[in-house]
Formats: C-alpha cells, structure tokens, sequence
C-alpha cells in the first residue's frame, strides 16, 4: 500500500524585491513522482540546492506544491483541512537538535506531542515510555536536554515524534552536526523503528555510509528525480554519482580502486563483509 | 610564531563547590605550517579549546603563549592576536551580513584599520584563495550556494591574513564535492602561504586524508597528539571515547580477521589498496 505519493510535484520559490515585485523564479522540486510504500525505508541522497528538503518540506504539509499534488496516508496535502491529520502521520526530524527541543526535562520534551493532540494524561506517559525506550533513551527521562551529547538529543527529537504515532518519520539530514557515536545511534535508532515498529522512515544524508541499508535510495538533481534503484544499484554508478557532487561509501570506493588494479571484483560492493568474500573467493580460498 | 599552551586548564562555574572542568592541564604546541586535526565527542571541550587559541577565552589557571607573549595579560593586543590566529567558527555562513559578498570579506580587514584599498586588495585575494568565481564577488551572500557561502566566510578570515586558521567543522552540512573541494583549498592554503591549520572534525576520514597530526580531546583532556597513523592504532580507546577509526582501518580489520595477511596501518583508501594487492602477491 502507498503511504506517500507524489505526482508531478513542482515547487517555485519566489524571489520579490520590495515592492512585491517578482524578481525571479527557482524551480526547485521539478516534476517529481514518488511512490514509498508502507514500512519502507527510503533515503534520498543530493548536492546542496538539489531539492532535497524541499520535498521533504512537502511530505508534512511545510510546503505545499506549486504544481501536481502529494499524498499522504490518503489525504491531499493541499487539502487545508487535513494538514494537522498530515503533520500526524509523517513526523519531522531537522538537522540541530537544539532548534527542536522544548521541555527542560526530557520526557517533558517528549510528552509535548501527544500532550497537544489531546491524549488522555494516562496514554501520554505511556507514548512517552514506549517512544523513550525505542530510542534507548529511557534512563535519560528526568536528565535536562541540555545535558545529553547531540546524538541524544536527537534521539529524543526522535522519541518526541515517535509519541505521536507518525506512520512515516522524514529526517532531513539528521546526522550532519553529530560526532561519530552520535551519527551510529541515530542510524540505529532509525534502523530498530524501521524494522521493529515498521514505520516508515525517509532518511535525507549526506553520508553515503549511513543509506547501505535503505530499501530504496531516491538520487535528486537539481530538483528532478535522477536516479532510484537499491543501494547497491545505485552504488554502483561511481562516475554518474561523482558528477552529482556525491560519492560512494568508503568500502565500494576500496572495491572500484582495487578494480582499476586489474582485481575481478564485482561493482556495488557495499560492506566488509561483501568484499572480504569476494577477496577470498579471488585468492581461492572460498568457492 | 608558534602558539603555546602550558598547563592550561579552564573551569566552569569556578565559584561553586563543585569544581567541572572543561579543559584539564593541556600541554600543546601548535607549530608553525602545521597541518592538525582535532577530534572529540560533542562537550569533549574541543570548542573550549579553539577559543582559548585566539584569547576569546583565558585559561583559569596555565598560560597560553603566542609568539612569546601571554595572551592574557593585561596590555596584550587581543585584536593583534585575532588577525593572527582566525577563527572560522561551526555554520559561518551565519555570519554573513553585508550587502555583497566582497563588502562582506572586506570587514576584517577595514576593522584592523586597513585603508579602503589595503582592504578591498585583501579581499579580492581571500576570494581568489578560495575558489569564488569572480562572477559572484558582487552578488549577495544570501543568494549563494551552501558551498560558496562556506567559502566567503572563510575569506572573511582569510583577509586578515591569518598565520593561524582554525577551522571548526567547515565542511558539516555540505555534500560530498562541497567537503572535498573546501578541505581541497585548505590544503593548498597549507602549502602555498605555509599556514598553520587547526582543523576540528567529526570525519575521521578527512582527518585521516588531510592533516600531519591528531589532536584528540576526551573529557578535557588531551589524550593523544600524533601522527594519524599512532593515533588510529587505539582504535578501541577511540570508541570508548566515542570516537572512531577511519572505515578503511575498519574494512583492514576484517580482512584480516577472514584471514588477509594485511597490513593494519592504512588509514586511507590508497594505503589500504596497497596492503590488499600486497597481502594478494600481485
């Protein structure tokens, strides 16, 4: 079943000097199409000014398109009656923690979300628990966010949206101010709501590394949907993704160069573990 | 005109009982045309540490030297020392606020008390120094790309004629061709002006690829300062800290672990090429 649904998605941006006068136009979504499925984990890779957030700005109702429509869980998203119903069912993630973290004490940030739907007092301690201890997050419940390491925090952002029960959760660069351990939590977390919960997860990145194990990544340029496939697919067009500004993780990166020196390796090698066997299936140590 | 770090060691809230510290008996030298990278958990006190490099901060007790001189005494000329060691700080495009990008990059410089033309001469090489198309020199900042803003702050740095360039976090944010190509100008801002660069990063691979030595920061403290390769050795301490290897140290690792007679030093993709088709006998 489609969740998300995108058909000829066009966004301008419009540029006005002071007078209200348009000075220019920016496509920057231009005829876009995407289908994500229930339970999918998508990521979309792109340059900077590629179009990235501003889809992802649609698939909640931030933006509403200039052209084509979008869809969410069945409601039109330019349909200004279901946007609260909208916001519900596909969560949001941004890039710093700090912007998006209200309560002086984490479950206190957390129950906010349900707390302002409405649920019943009872219910909204027991999201809270729920969303904190999917994120592993739970023994940090009376610490104050100011507290917690950015990967924290933006567990709890994620916890905060999680309350809300979202069928989708699109998280716009969610690593990108985070350290090493920060970036591996949060990939995780996303991971284990991914695959336990089933929710559907829409990861923006510009860490190669960090989509390997999406089910789908989603290549925009310059606001047009340029290439869709799976990881490995999509890996393996090293030279198309390098004239997109992007890149390839580090392992396939390893695998291409070592091909260049004349080893027989297979293209889109995305972990260690894939190369290791190749490796050894090359030196004859493995059929 | 290296700088120096003796002891120093900076405590918040030095007033309360309990003492917590944000830097602890730090013993550093930043040598001239040094390339480093540092490297630290968020709150490791690496910010703490950048803003002691140029005075923003003083140390509660230790002293910081540059050139000889203790920054923090009372008739230093702090505003001397900031046209020395420039401070790129995390996002500054932020920053940015004049109505070009030119008028933006000449501010440093006309606030040292620079005449116009000094100024504006020193802007037009900040630019060229990081790649702006000329094109783009009298455009507003705010119409930039992500990249290009990124460059224009630097520049804005640059045209103070920095000795010292300490970046935190330049390439967060930017996609892949954006990180290489500003890590790219860096490196030749190393090479041609013999610049000293501090580069604080979260991207053990950039580390890796970049600079001379590693600094790393754990709770304050200075725990390793090396060469890459030393420092990726302790791996195990590395994430304890919640740091990392580079990937590459962690692909060798498995290779040998499968039973690869690989070497375990590489710390890029070229190195780790070379140990594979190495450990293959071709």
């Amino acid at each position: 079943m489609s969740l998300i649904n995108t058909t000829n998605l066009s966004f301008d941006y419009i540029k006005r000097d002071e007078d209200g006068n348009v000075e220019g136009i920016i496509r920057a979504v231009d005829d876009v199409n995407i289908e994500v499925k229930a339970g999918e984990f998508i990521a979309i890779l792109g340059s900077n000014g590629s179009g990235k957030s501003t889809l992802a700005k649609h698939l909640n109702a931030l933006l509403f398109p200039t052209e084509g429509s979008v869809w969410v869980d069945g409601k039109n998203t330019s349909d200004t009656s279901s946007v609260w119903d909208i916001r519900k069912s596909a969560g949001m993630i941004f890039q710093n923690p700090d912007n998006q973290i209200i309560g002086q004490v984490v479950e206190e940030d957390v129950g906010f979300g349900p707390e302002n739907m409405g649920i019943p007092t009872e219910e909204i301690w027991q999201r809270v628990e729920e969303s904190l201890k999917s994120v592993g997050m739970w023994e940090y419940r009376k610490s104050s966010p100011n507290r917690l390491s950015g990967g924290q925090k933006q567990r709890v952002s994620i916890a905060g949206v999680i309350a809300m029960h979202p069928k989708c959760i699109v998280m716009d660069e969610p690593t990108a101010m985070l350290d090493p351990n920060g970036r591996y939590e949060v990939i995780r977390a996303a991971r284990a709501l991914n695959e336990v919960e089933n929710v559907t997860i829409i990861l923006i990145t510009h860490y190669m590394e960090e989509v390997i194990y999406a089910d789908r990544v989603i290549v925009m340029d310059k606001g047009k949907v340029v290439m869709q496939g799976t990881p490995r697919e999509v890996f393996s067009n090293i030279n198309k993704l390098k004239e997109l500004r992007l890149d390839v993780p580090q392992v396939t990166i390893l695998a291409h160069e070592l091909k260049k020196r004349g080893l027989m390796l297979p293209e889109g090698i995305l972990t260690a573990e894939e190369l290791s066997v190749a490796l050894q299936k090359l030196a004859g140590l493995r059929e | 005109m290296s700088l120096i770090f003796n002891h120093v060691s900076y405590e918040y809230d030095s007033n309360s009982s309990v003492k917590s510290y944000a830097l602890k008996d730090i013993n550093l030298t930043i040598e001239d045309g040094g390339f480093y990278g540092l490297i630290g958990h968020t709150g490791s006190g690496k910010s703490t540490l950048v803003q002691h490099m140029n005075g923003l901060l003083h140390p509660t007790s230790g002293e910081v030297y540059y050139d000889g001189a203790d920054i923090a005494d009372k008739d230093y000329d702090l505003r001397a020392l900031r046209s020395k060691v420039g401070l790129v700080f995390q996002y500054p495009e932020h920053q940015l606020f004049e109505a070009t990008v030119f008028e933006d990059v000449c501010f440093g410089p006309k606030n040292m008390g620079l005449s116009k033309n000094e100024a504006e001469l020193r802007a037009f090489t900040a630019l060229e120094q990081v790649g702006m198309p000329h094109d783009l020199f009298y455009s507003s900042p705010f119409d930039l790309s992500g990249g290009q803003k990124r460059r224009a702050a630097i520049a804005g740095v640059l045209a103070m004629k920095p000795k010292i360039l300490v970046l935190d976090e330049p390439t967060a944010g930017l996609d892949p061709k954006g990180r290489d190509d500003i890590l790219d100008q860096i490196s030749r801002l190393h090479e041609e002006e013999n610049m000293s660069i501090v580069l604080v990063s979260h991207s053990m691979e950039d580390v890796a690829n970049y600079v001379d030595r590693i600094l790393v920061m754990n709770r304050g403290e200075l725990v390793y300062n090396d060469v890459p390769k030393a420092v990726f050795a302790h791996i195990h301490e590395l994430e304890g800290m919640g740091l990392a290897a580079p990937q590459v140290t962690y692909i060798m690792n498995k290779l040998r672990d499968d039973g690869f007679n690989v070497g375990l030093g590489a710390t890029t993709i070229d190195e780790a090429c070379d140990n594979i088709m190495k450990a293959l006998g071709r």
